[in-house]
């Protein structure tokens, strides 16, 4: 699958005005982070932590949000509206997907930074 | 310090340091993308990766504007607005909330615990420049306003400090209570008021069985009346008078200062009661230039009022000042007072009057002097409201004991 369905790196680019450097930092920091940052968002629903199931989401929302990836985005906001109304059911298959986004946008990033943006 | 214009990156608008944005995210990537876009924009940026950490910087660095996520680890974003707004040095600090969402309630929870505005997390590069620029202008603002605020304070402090250094030049000029004489009592009081007036008042001893006396009113407030206060004072030490007037008598004196003491470039001149008692002859002699806040309290209990129209000194270097002589006996009670006293305003705006204060002086009767002094001053303060007058209070009272 290519990238340009996963997340939108033009508009992620235009996000840092086109600086390819920081871009290219943010993106390294996603990939070695962003599996921790599932893992603590599992975590917090395997514990049954609505609050902190909220406050991950809520985190890598923020991170997800700088590569304009609309589906992971979208998971990640229902799983913090889910985790903050503390229905942790509903949140079990939310989670699923989330894990399934961010896989192929960590893929995806990955690709992108062994190609080098000029690719 | 000037405005810096959002659409110009702050290092080109102004030759001082740029300006200092906080940002405080515990999400890596978002804080990475966020203060590469203000530095850009030319400002100097600091980060912390929570909320505590955050405020810890804020009050290091002083940022002009802090940007701060919501939901954050340690200390969440309104907690640290709540934290800032309850610090005196730092409360008026600007800061830019970031949400992920935009529900009123959210907002409005935002702004009430101390946030001045909020920034979409996928927010446009545009807003971004503008709300910054507008958090940054407002942050100008307020520290314009504080430094003058700051600047009048220290004005005004150093104004207080001159006024209480008169109003101690002023209270050593003041005469010593006591026996002035044998046979009279000398008791008084002063109570400068917040902007320092003229009043002045003193005793002139003339040997062992006379002496002058005076109270006198310099117009206006402030330290330059209490300085001319002073100065008219030097004219009517006992030496003085000898050299200058050649005569003890209150009429003779007063039309002398006349001439001496005009109206100053202002407008300003001094009212003043000159009193010569005389044990010898147990009389009491006075001349007064547009002063009428005196009177004798007779040991019988009858008030007779020092009054006569004549106008202040200054206006008319021509005008001339008679002396009336009214006999004493012993326990007369004589009391010069300036109209601070009983000028006082209450709350209402009605002010207090001779007659109320001839009434509250005949209840006192003969009770000691100091005492009828000290109650009939609390009996203004209570008409007041408050125990800080709006003009200088002075009172002087003697008592022929024998």
């Amino acid at each position: 699958m290519s990238h340009h369905t996963i997340f939108s790196l033009e508009e992620a680019l235009a996000l840092v005005d086109h600086d390819r450097d920081i871009f290219q930092a943010m993106a390294k920091l996603f990939v070695e982070h962003g599996l921790k940052d599932l893992a603590e968002t599992q975590a917090a629903l395997a514990a049954q932590d609505a609050a902190a199931l909220a406050r991950s989401a809520h985190r890598l929302k923020g991170a997800i949000l700088q590569f304009c990836a609309p589906a992971a985005i979208e998971a990640t906001i229902q799983l913090e509206e889910l985790g903050k109304a503390g229905d942790l059911k509903s949140a079990v298959k939310v989670c699923a997907k989330l894990e399934t986004e961010l896989l192929r946008l960590l893929a995806a990033l990955r690709h992108v930074l062994d190609k080098g943006l000029s690719a | 310090m000037p405005l810096v214009s959002p659409s110009l990156p702050p290092s080109c608008a102004t030759q001082t340091a740029p300006q200092t944005v906080l940002v405080v995210d515990d999400e890596p990537v978002a804080r990475i993308s966020l203060t590469a876009r203000l530095k850009r924009l030319g400002y100097r940026v600091i980060e912390a990766g929570d909320g505590k950490a955050g405020l810890e910087l804020l009050r290091r660095e002083r940022p002009d504007l802090t940007i701060l996520d919501w939901m954050m680890p340690e200390m969440d974003g309104p907690t640290f607005c709540e934290q800032v707004r309850r610090d005196p040095e730092f409360r008026s600090s600007q800061i830019l909330m970031m949400t992920g969402h935009d529900q009123p309630e959210q907002i409005a929870e935002g702004l009430a615990r101390g946030a001045d505005d909020f920034l979409s997390k996928s927010a446009s590069k545009q807003e971004i420049t503008a709300r910054v620029g507008a958090g940054l202008r407002a942050a100008n603002l307020v520290r314009t306003i504080e430094n003058a605020r700051d600047e009048i304070q220290r004005k005004q402090d150093a104004l207080e400090r001159e006024l209480q250094s008169a109003v101690h030049y002023v209270e050593s000029l003041l005469p010593i209570p006591g026996m002035l004489l044998p046979g009279v009592e000398l008791v008084h009081a002063y109570r400068p008021s917040l902007a320092l007036g003229g009043d002045l008042f003193n005793v002139v001893p003339w040997g062992d069985r006379l002496l002058g006396l005076y109270l006198l009113d310099a117009s206006g407030h402030g330290v330059s009346p209490a300085l001319r206060s002073a100065a008219f004072s030097t004219f009517l030490r006992g030496d003085s008078l000898l050299h200058q007037v050649g005569s003890n008598d209150p009429g003779a004196i007063l039309t002398e200062a006349n001439k001496r003491f005009p109206l100053t470039e202002d407008g300003n001149y001094f009212t003043i009661i000159f009193a010569r008692l005389d044990l010898r002859s147990h009389t009491l002699s006075y001349a007064a230039a547009g002063h009428s806040g005196s009177f004798l309290h007779r040991r019988s209990g009858e008030v007779s009022w020092l009054k006569h129209p004549t106008l202040p000194l200054g206006f008319d270097c021509s005008n001339t000042y008679g002396t009336v002589d009214i006999p004493v006996t012993p326990g007369d009670r004589l009391y010069l007072l300036s109209d601070g006293l009983y000028e006082v305003p209450a709350p209402t705006g009605e002010l207090w009057g001779q007659a109320r204060l001839e009434d509250t002086i005949c209840e006192l009767g003969r009770r000691p002097l100091a005492e009828v002094i000290s109650r009939t001053i609390d009996e203004a303060t209570r008409w007041l409201g408050h125990d800080r007058f709006p003009d200088d209070v002075a009172v002087m009272g003697l008592e022929i004991t024998a």
